[in-house]
């Protein structure tokens, strides 16, 4: 449904976009993530035909951004990351300005209401857009982007500002918007991108880092599994007890704060060795604490694929030393 | 077309829904009222004179009044007009409003069209206010309608030419106090530029005087439509509107 392909815009010396290709197939959530200034609204901006790139192509429903603007815009939705409202308009008049520049031509009143009743603005329609919160302001831009009901919509930051109850129904309308639309949706909320997105694109510095589901992601990047333990004991023997089991790659003491005799074990890619650790530490006449699998959250995976990137090109096999390097830097 | 109506629709309605569609066409009226009392003031005591002077016939009200008057007009244009055009494009960018109109599929010669024609539509109430004045003269006096309808004729054409190029002032920058002050600039230029003219060569003079937008205007004010002006303001229109929808392109490439 969407195709992005080879994408690149300089501004002179400066590369705001390098070489970004992906694509959504039709019906799916996309999530954008990546560090402000990674290049997401640029990407977005090329998407719905607000600038051109320099190099590289974009179809949206099969229409080339760039060839044939009029179609693609007609098929896409774009709510741009500050709601583009007029402030002396009120909703029912801006919502019905919009369809009428999207290219709708009759029912345009049935379907500006239907859209405010969809995005939970019915109760301001008569209020100009200048006095709307944050919140509602945020929906309009929604109700905007869908109103004539694109097979794309593009969402740059649809979230940004608005309350934890707003937050939790918008996602639940985007998730609702998925079956019929292709959505393509910014943010750098990274539990946004698991609870709503099918695929992610990890995009920094202008490069795309990594492309795939959420599950995938974190499995990949979950290569070495690590656990973490607490026990009652001397720390440098429990350290070398540790060390000598089999599977296990490298014990690093955690965080001090979280107790006297803490580590962190990294064990073999698919080796399970908590049941060697347990019964180690308890031979030993020491006391097991704690011990559980530290998961790696999107944060994490976020971080290390941001940080890994200038070594190894995304998805090369260099992934698990990239992780250890940011290991390493948080311990340090 | 019916893009470039919802368009213009809405820039009529933006200048209507806040007090500067009111406030403009309500100085105006003040502005060209005053202009109307002066001259009719200054008719009377001429035609009262003439009467006393014990000469025959009546003194030409087009000529002695209507025309002036209209004169008069083009004068607030010069200063009302930066206060209408230098919002239309630097409000859209400062709003963000510009990525909506851009992404929706429209071209940017609708776009253009119709922001042109929204702020032709303010002008054209401005000048609906005034109407009335002639229409005092018509119930008092016997003027010509036809030398009054090509000077309204005139003040629409040399009001599309500013409105254009104000268009395009509006389009260079987001900060609307340097959009309005460049534009007041560049109307005054264009209005003084020939004042020079008796200075310089015959040549340099024909230049400016083709260049001024007034010189174009007093044949309007007498009852003349002479393609040549009629040339001269529809290509000065057409200029600032091509000069306007290429600044909207290349602000795309710049990003």
């Amino acid at each position: 449904m969407i195709e992005v392909d080879h994408l690149s815009i300089r501004y002179g010396p400066f590369t705001a976009v390098d070489d970004v290709s992906f694509r959504v197939e039709s019906g799916q959530i996309l999530g954008f993530l990546g560090p402000n200034g990674a290049g997401k609204t640029t990407t977005m901006r090329i998407i719905t035909g607000y600038i051109p790139a320099t190099s590289g192509r974009a179809t949206v429903a099969g229409y080339d951004v760039f060839e044939q603007p009029l179609e693609a815009k007609r098929r896409t939705g774009y709510l741009p990351e500050v709601p583009p409202l007029y402030p002396d308009m009120t909703v029912r008049e801006y919502l019905t300005f919009v369809a009428k520049i999207k290219g709708l031509r009759s029912h345009i009143r049935d379907r500006v209401d239907e859209v405010m009743k969809r995005t939970w603005v019915a109760d301001m329609a008569d209020r100009h857009c200048a006095k709307l919160s944050k919140g509602y302001k945020q929906r309009v831009g929604l109700a905007q982007a869908i109103i004539h009901n694109p097979d794309v919509l593009v969402l740059d930051e649809p979230t940004a500002g608005l309350d934890p109850r707003q937050i939790i129904e918008t996602r639940q309308l985007i998730r609702e918007l998925a079956g019929t639309h292709t959505i393509v949706l910014s943010t750098h909320i990274l539990p946004e991108v698991s609870q709503t997105c099918q695929r992610v694109v990890i995009i920094n510095k202008g490069r795309v880092v990594a492309v795939d589901s959420p599950e995938n992601l974190t499995s990949r990047m979950q290569g070495a599994s690590t656990i973490f333990v607490q026990a009652d004991g001397p720390v440098a023997d429990v350290q070398s007890t540790l060390q000598n089991l089999r599977g296990v790659t490298r014990v690093s003491s955690a965080d001090p704060r979280t107790g006297p005799a803490t580590f962190e074990v990294d064990a073999e890619k698919g080796v399970d060795v908590r049941r060697e650790i347990a019964s180690s530490i308890v031979s030993r006449g020491w006391g097991l604490l704690e011990m559980r699998p530290l998961r790696m959250s999107l944060e994490d995976i976020f971080l290390s694929v941001i940080t890994e990137e200038p070594t190894a090109p995304p998805g090369a096999p260099g992934a698990a030393a990239g992780e250890d390097q940011v290991a390493e830097a948080t311990h340090a | 077309m019916r893009n470039i109506l919802a368009i213009a629709g809405k820039e009529l309605r933006g200048y209507f829904a806040s007090p500067i569609g009111y406030v403009l066409v309500g100085f105006y009226a003040l502005l060209f009222g005053w202009f109307f009392y002066t001259l009719v003031a200054f008719f009377e005591r001429q035609s009262m004179q003439m009467a006393m002077g014990g000469q025959g016939g009546s003194l030409n009200i087009n000529q002695m009044l209507v025309a002036p008057l209209l004169m008069n007009a083009t004068v607030i244009m010069l200063l009302v007009f930066p206060l209408i055009t230098m919002r239309t494009y630097a409000e859209e960018k400062r709003s963000g409003t510009m990525e909506l109109l851009l992404t929706s599929p429209i071209t940017d010669w609708q776009i253009i069209l119709g922001k042109f024609i929204g702020a032709l539509g303010l002008y054209a109430a401005m000048l609906a206010v005034t109407v009335v004045h002639m229409g005092v003269l018509f119930v008092f006096g016997t003027p010509e309608w036809k030398p009054i309808a090509t000077g309204y004729l005139g003040l629409l054409l040399m009001g599309g030419s500013f409105l254009s190029l104000g268009l395009f002032i509006s389009s260079l920058t987001r900060n609307q106090i340097v959009a309005g002050m460049i534009t007041f600039s560049v109307f005054l230029l264009l209005w003084v530029i020939n004042w020079v003219s008796s200075f310089v060569g015959p040549t340099a003079q024909a230049v400016l005087n083709t260049l001024s937008v007034t010189e174009h205007f007093d044949d309007f004010a007498k009852g003349i439509i002479d393609t040549k002006h009629l040339v001269y303001y529809l290509s000065f229109i057409a200029m600032g509107l091509f000069l306007t929808m290429k600044s909207v392109d290349s602000e795309r490439w710049r990003g």
